[in-house]
């Protein structure tokens, strides 16, 4: 029978200790990378996270071309990007949530807790669908579909791109692709003046470049 | 409405002949001026290959930037088996401060639409596309009355010139970030897609809008052709040089006008700039921007370079947009030169990632020398960094952007270094300036101390 643990005084200490001993006479397990290549699992596909630059800005440019290849649609960004550009991910938080939620039932049948989540609002999809119907289904015609469903929601919906992509058949990731390059098309309420004027502050409009370049041409300071 | 400068006796004037006209979409003045000849001459008497022969011979290149010949993209697009060509006019003028093509539009629609027309036959493709920038409201406005004009004579439509040819036109306003322009890019816009750049080849002529034979071509490019196959190849070829005929708009910001202008490719440089005036009292010619946001900052020295597509880029600018900006002593090259690889920085697509990160770290680069904060190196980087991305993206946005800061590099190496190793603005522009150290000196992270780049690496990064 073995002396239980907690009855002699000091046995935990003496224990911690013994490893530590251990580990510290232990060889160096650091490797010299990259002189020499690390060992790693080969299902390993580096670190999986957005980097930020010293201005707090994310370096990923949303060029979107990682979350086109992804076949399962699994990659999600999030954030302020390079260009100053809001919602770089697929939509507010709680799609999140929502995806998050969406992706463990389908792997376990079972839903996780998740306090982030909250249940997307009700959506009005008619009228997308009347959008669709005028245009067809059509992906060929996205911008145009992108435009009727700014005017009539005054921007575009989280929701309402997924509606377009399902019925149309092409990718969310496209769809929002197409969505970020024009400029005339938004995520947010109109509403949202304070962010637009901040993302024009940061993205350089013609107009400020066209100022910026006739003061720099005469030398003024900046 | 953009002004069009003054020019001397004598200059020929293709592009913006009918500048003067009191209203340009007026198609009885437009047709009393020759408009129509040519697309009837293509149609009636040459047939699509003596067509595409006719513009060979006069030697035609593409006024978008590149100068690529224009009969061989039309040669290509014709001899490609198809089904559907496309023709689409490249209006869309990416440098916000050019407006060479939209005062084309506005002054000349109907040459544009014969251009177009002339195009469309010679490939043999019924629909074809004009687009134009959404923000040009009034070269949009009188482009399109051109064609609902000409459609509503028969000129172009179901039925051109009794001939029972067919040749839809569109005009297409779009709207996006300077990236656009880039001929790929828009086939792409007008697809209603995201603009990004396509891998080439397959090149847009064999393979472009909705996979169909597309030409591509810049506005002036086409507003030439009706005027060649009026006045004959012969006309054209003996206007500008042997190599790059005929004429081309440019935009000039001179000392005291600012304006587009009709000039003879091959022209030199001093004369251009002298369309916008001497310098001002006590001021002289420091720099000339030649080719927009991706120029190059040339020297007085240069002022003798003819304009054309390769005496331009062997002096480190280019054609590019047909600006043409000058500045003065009062101006420091450095801050120039990091404003536009900003802005090139900022308008990279992102597809390919030595233009998206190495033209940043470019910027970043020029910022650091126009704040006193270079570290030790950061001119050798520049050149390799340059050397490295030049070549590697899939449209050629990413060798221009480096032009700014290597053109400012290679003739402005006394006024880089000023602030490389000493920190301070001869032109007293950029802050902060000297603060009596060497640059190396007061930065932590620098690799030993700041010396001049060996001219052998700046070469190879010109080269
Ligand atoms: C970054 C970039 C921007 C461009 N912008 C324009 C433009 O605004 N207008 C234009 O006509 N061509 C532009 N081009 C050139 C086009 O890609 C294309 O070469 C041109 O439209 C072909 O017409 P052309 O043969 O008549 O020159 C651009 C090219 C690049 C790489
Ligand atoms: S070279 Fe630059 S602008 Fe061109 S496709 Fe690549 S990333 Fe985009
Ligand atoms: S750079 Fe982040 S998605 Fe491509």
């Amino acid at each position: 029978m073995s002396v239980l643990p907690g009855l002699v005084p000091g046995l935990g200490l003496v224990k911690g200790m013994a490893l530590t001993l251990r580990r510290f006479f232990a060889p160096k397990a650091t490797v010299r990378y990259p002189e020499m290549p690390a060992d790693v699992a080969t299902k390993f596909r580096g670190r999986l996270q957005l980097l930020y630059d010293e201005h707090g800005l994310l370096k990923c440019e949303t060029c979107f071309q990682c979350a086109q290849a992804c076949p399962i649609e699994c990659i999600d960004m999030g954030g302020l990007d390079t260009k100053g550009r809001f919602h770089v991910h697929w939509g507010p938080p709680e799609t999140y949530g929502e995806r998050r939620e969406e992706s463990a039932l389908r792997r376990s049948g079972r839903t996780v807790p998740d306090p982030a989540y909250v249940h997307f609002v009700p959506f009005d999809l008619a009228t997308v669908d009347e959008i669709l119907e005028a245009h067809n289904h059509d992906p060929k015609h996205m911008l145009r579909i992108l435009e009727a469903t700014q005017a009539a929601f005054g921007h575009l919906p989280v929701a309402a791109m997924k509606r377009i992509s399902e019925r149309t058949g092409a990718w969310y990731a496209t769809i929002y692709g197409t969505a970020t390059y024009y400029g005339h098309l938004r995520f947010e309420p109109p509403g949202a003046a304070a962010q637009a004027a901040e993302v024009s502050a940061r993205r350089p409009s013609d107009d400020t470049y066209l100022a910026a370049l006739g003061a720099s041409v005469v030398g003024r300071r900046r | 409405m953009t002004a069009i400068l003054p020019r001397p006796r004598g200059w020929p004037s293709i592009l913006l002949a009918r500048a003067r006209a009191a209203d340009p979409t007026d198609l009885d003045a437009a047709l009393a001026a020759g408009a129509f000849e040519g697309l009837r001459r293509a149609i009636r008497q040459l047939g699509p290959a003596a067509t595409i022969a006719e513009v060979e011979a006069s030697g035609l290149r593409g006024r978008g930037g590149a100068g690529h010949r224009t009969a061989a993209k039309w040669r290509a697009a014709a001899s490609t088996p198809a089904r559907i060509r496309y023709v689409v006019a490249n209006g869309y003028g990416a440098d916000p401060g050019a407006s060479t093509d939209r005062t084309l539009l506005e002054t000349d629609p109907y040459a544009v639409v014969e251009g177009v027309a002339i195009a469309a036959f010679a490939v043999g493709a019924e629909e074809a596309f004009i687009s134009v920038r959404t923000t040009a409201t009034e070269a949009l406005r009188r482009i399109q009355a051109a064609v609902d004009t000409a459609s509503s004579r028969n000129f172009i439509g179901d039925d051109v010139l009794g001939s029972g040819v067919r040749i839809e036109i569109e005009v297409r306003p779009v709207q996006g970030a300077y990236m656009l322009g880039e001929e790929t890019v828009l086939l792409k816009a007008l697809d209603g897609k995201r603009g990004q750049p396509e891998q080439r080849p397959p090149h847009p002529a064999t393979r472009g809008f909705r996979d169909a034979p597309t030409v591509i071509q810049n506005v002036q490019t086409l507003a030439a052709v009706p005027w060649i196959l009026r006045k004959g190849a012969a006309a054209f070829a003996a206007i500008g040089t042997e190599d790059a005929p005929g004429t081309i708009l440019v935009d000039v910001r001179g000392h005291q006008r600012s304006g587009v202008a009709e000039v003879q490719l091959g022209t030199p440089l001093r004369d251009i700039v002298a369309l916008g005036g001497r310098p001002r009292p006590r001021r002289s010619l420091k720099a000339v921007l030649v080719g927009g946001p991706t120029g190059g900052i040339l020297p007085a020295a240069a002022l003798d370079t003819p304009y054309t597509f390769e005496a331009l880029r062997g002096a480190g600018a280019h054609v590019g947009s047909g600006s043409v900006i000058v500045a003065d002593d009062r101006a420091c090259v450095v801050d120039l030169g990091r404003l536009l690889t900003r802005y090139s920085a900022d308008e990279a697509c992102g597809k390919t990632i030595p233009c998206r990160i190495g033209v940043r770290r470019i910027a970043e680069i020029g910022e650091r020398l126009t704040t006193g904060t270079s570290r030790a190196g950061d001119l050798e980087l520049l050149t390799d960094l340059a050397a490295d991305v030049v070549g590697s993206g899939l449209c050629d946005h990413e060798r221009l952007a480096t032009l700014p800061m290597l053109s400012g590099l290679r003739y402005f190496r006394d006024e880089v270094d000023a602030h490389y190793l000493r920190g301070e603005c001869p032109a007293g522009v950029c802050r902060p300036i000297s603060l009596g150290v060497p640059a190396a000196a007061r930065t932590t992270r620098g690799r030993g101390a700041a010396r001049p780049v060996p001219s052998t690496t700046a070469a190879r990064a010109q080269a």
